[in-house]
């Protein structure tokens, strides 16, 4: 009758505790022959969390150029997966034989960081990478080190925003204004044209809102909702009226306007496809890689279009970034930067934003004729690249035990109508408050 | 199996219990199985014991100082550590009743003398063959929303207009599971419950015929009151599985949605390998040690005292 958490945490321990001196032992022995590093051949693991097809492709064509290349530094492609990248890391990193370089994304990076997991990139770049990306994307992984310094822990090289996608046939009969960059929908004329859609039987719009809290997070900048504020190093959940404007109004489509369709509301981004496709909403609130599956799945006869992202009183977006990083228990830190510096070239970034049908951060990846073509949105997806800010929840420390244990059944309940907003805004901060206090200590 | 054993043939049970000589020699050969036990056991354990007091965290900068009581203190006043057992007690308890009604009904069929008894008795046992990551993603098919079996076999007969969401449903999601615990955890269960009723002798039940007593007065006179040893061993230790259980909820629905199905262990897992509190994660260990322990010694200690 032992738990097994009790086994499972002094099992991590003790394996810490021997890989710890394991590789304490490695690296007197690498210091010693530190001037043959360069001729004998090394070997990097390369944890991949590339899910779409194409997208594994084109990691797997990089990797296999990167050996063809460089025979001395032999590059092994791991596959990972999203639904567990974090505890099969913590885990790793525990027992101190972690990939040498891990794709990851953004928000898993802080948490990383502070413990000391990964290595600071700082310096470690070449200018052609750093000067390529901007500096708002720079700002995506650049965390504190646990310790009062910063550093940045992360190269980000792919990034999402939310578009609308349409239905071009409904958006037609309805005679409604196409938005374009420059002029996109405003949330009220959003909700104005989701009304104008809808029709019995069928929907103007479908929030598929089955994990709320980034998304919500992310419009919430529409109108300068940060939901955090941060007093040094100790954050604190804020829900003002800035906050409150994107969740009123999706409630608002949800239960006063009834031009959002309620059974959606339990879905993943994907599910509600095959009725977008049916013509059961006009209107699909989506990240840019969704376009993949419009564009592949899509019923013959079928035409959509990709809308910018609406504006409030910005059409600011909180922005993640996908990334790469090296772990500070790495025995050939150098040669995995220069392995990240080679895979994600201009070039390369093209590649990879196809594949996974995302948002580069590089500038010249970004003018790519492929990436500005107006096939299958790329234009509008590209051009909304410019409203990406760096969303504030990615510095607040304990984030993910609020998103998963407060933010995410309060949002789940708001938004099926069980709880009021007063009671929603409670909860966040009051509940919220007490999750973030451990982590300020 | 060796529980009816005990009670069938007290002599032979018992002939292990020799008196003991000699004890530097019986130490000796005693050590070969102690050490794993020692290594792999019973360290393990006093280091998790010794966790639950500190204040670890995960992180290489991480530094570990003794905290005495206060992850206890957290844990009394922790709401969602609470809620996560109150979770576990209704899913232990539900699927322990309900493993053992369907278990006992299933045992008194297959003890009975039907037609292709063999053959039944195996399938009864197909679920014991699976691991719990297969049975889980085995009833996440079945549970999936579009195209689940379930879902199209309920709207075909009529008896549902629109698929539903099950694992997903904050009402329906805990049911759901529940049904899954009960269908794993019935060989063990039916086996066990069937190797008992094999070993009620038939002169009992003859004699019962012989003064009258119906169908019902026989099971509840004769087979209950011989079952009772094996009942009381069997689900206690599946209140102790089911509690414990981690790798099918995990699979099924990772605790989700917002935390309905959250058992204490997917807490203290979530506490330790998400968020990185190795400390506080040892000590929600701790406390599940000691509620099963209590449960378990209230269980066991009212057995013993009624058999001597």
């Amino acid at each position: 009758m032992r738990t097994r958490t009790a086994l499972a945490v002094a099992a991590a321990a003790v394996v810490a505790l021997t890989a710890g001196c394991a590789s304490g032992g490695d690296t007197g022995g690498s210091g010693g022959t530190g001037g043959g590093t360069a001729a004998e051949p090394v070997s990097l693991k390369f944890l991949s969390l590339a899910w779409q097809k194409e997208s594994i492709a084109a990691n797997k064509e990089i990797v296999g150029e990167w050996n063809k290349a460089n025979p001395n530094i032999k590059v092994e492609y791991v596959q990972g997966s999203w639904d567990n990248v974090n505890d099969q890391l913590v885990t790793s990193f525990e027992a101190g034989d972690p990939p040498d370089v891990i794709h990851d994304d953004s928000p898993a990076l802080a948490g990383f960081a502070s413990r000391g997991y990964l290595m600071d990139l700082t310096g470690k770049l070449p200018a052609e990478l750093t000067s390529d990306i901007p500096k708002d994307a720079w700002d995506t992984v650049t965390f504190g080190d646990g310790k009062g310094g910063q550093g940045v822990y992360g190269v980000p090289f792919l990034r999402e925003s939310q578009v609308i996608i349409a239905n071009k046939k409904l958006l037609d009969a309805a005679k409604v204004r196409v938005p374009t960059p420059d002029a996109p929908w405003t949330w009220d004329e959003f909700a104005d044209i989701s009304k104008k859609l809808t029709k019995d039987g069928s929907y103007g719009v479908a929030w598929p809102l089955k994990s709320p809290v980034n998304r919500v997070l992310n419009l919430g900048l529409n109108f300068g909702g940060t939901f955090f504020q941060t007093d040094g190093t100790k954050s604190t959940v804020k829900v003002g009226p800035e906050e409150r404007e994107v969740l009123q109004r999706i409630h608002d489509q949800l239960y006063k306007d009834k031009s959002a369709d309620p059974s959606a509301l339990g879905m993943g981004a994907a599910d509600p496809l095959p009725g977008f496709y049916a013509g059961k909403y006009a209107l699909l609130p989506a990240g840019v890689y969704l376009r993949q599956q419009v564009a592949e799945q899509a019923p013959d006869g079928f035409e959509w279009v990709t809308l910018p992202p609406l504006k409030g009183t910005s059409s600011n977006q909180g922005a993640l970034s996908q990334t790469l990083s090296v772990s500070a228990d790495s025995k050939h830190p150098d040669e995995a930067a220069k392995f990240i510096a080679y895979f994600l070239n201009s070039a390369n970034q093209a590649k990879l934003a196809k594949g996974d049908w995302l948002l580069p951060t590089s500038v010249k990846a970004a003018s790519d004729p492929s990436m500005t073509t107006k096939d299958n949105g790329w234009d509008v997806a590209t051009a909304s690249a410019q409203n990406l800010v760096v969303a504030p929840y990615l510095k607040v420390n304990g984030f993910d035990e609020w998103k998963s244990k407060v933010a995410t059944p309060a949002l789940q309940q708001y938004f099926a109508n069980k709880t009021t907003l007063d009671q929603l805004a409670t909860t966040l901060v009051d509940e919220g408050n007490k999750v973030l206090e451990r982590y300020g200590k | 199996m060796t529980l009816t054993a005990e009670r069938t043939r007290p002599p032979d049970a018992r002939r292990r219990g020799r008196p003991t000589s000699g004890g530097r020699e019986t130490l000796l050969l005693m050590l070969p199985a102690l050490v794993p036990v020692l290594v792999f056991s019973v360290g393990p354990l006093l280091y998790g014991m010794y966790l639950a007091f500190t204040d670890a965290r995960s992180g290489r900068n991480a530094e570990t100082s003794f905290v005495g009581l206060a992850n206890f203190g957290d844990l009394l006043t922790d709401g969602d550590f609470w809620a996560s057992f109150r979770i576990g007690l209704i899913w232990a308890v539900s699927v322990t009743v309900l493993q053992f009604t369907a278990s006992l009904g299933l045992a008194l069929l297959l003890n009975e003398n039907l037609r292709f008894r063999g053959f039944a008795r195996v399938l009864a046992l197909v679920p014991w063959a699976m691991p719990p990551v297969v049975i889980g993603l085995m009833w996440r098919l079945v549970y999936h929303p579009n195209a689940g079996i379930l879902n199209s076999v309920l709207q075909d007969l009529g008896l549902l207009g629109h698929n539903v969401d099950w694992l997903n449903d904050f009402s329906l999601a805990l049911p759901a599971v529940i049904v899954v615990g009960v269908w794993t955890g019935m060989p063990q269960t039916t086996v066990v419950l069937l190797a008992g009723l094999q070993g009620i002798p038939g002169e009992l039940y003859e004699a019962g015929q012989m003064d009258g007593a119906s169908a019902w007065r026989r099971f509840w006179n004769i087979t209950l009151p011989q079952l009772r040893p094996v009942i009381v061993t069997i689900t206690s230790l599946d209140f102790v599985w089911n509690i414990n259980q981690f790798g099918l909820v995990y699979v099924l629905t990772q605790g989700g949605p917002g935390g309905q199905t959250r058992l204490p262990l997917l807490f203290a897992y979530e506490e330790a390998f998400r968020y990185g509190f190795f400390g506080y994660a040892a000590t929600l260990g701790l406390a599940m040690v000691i509620v099963v322990l209590a449960v378990l010694g209230l269980y066991i200690g009212r057995q013993m005292r009624e058999a001597s």
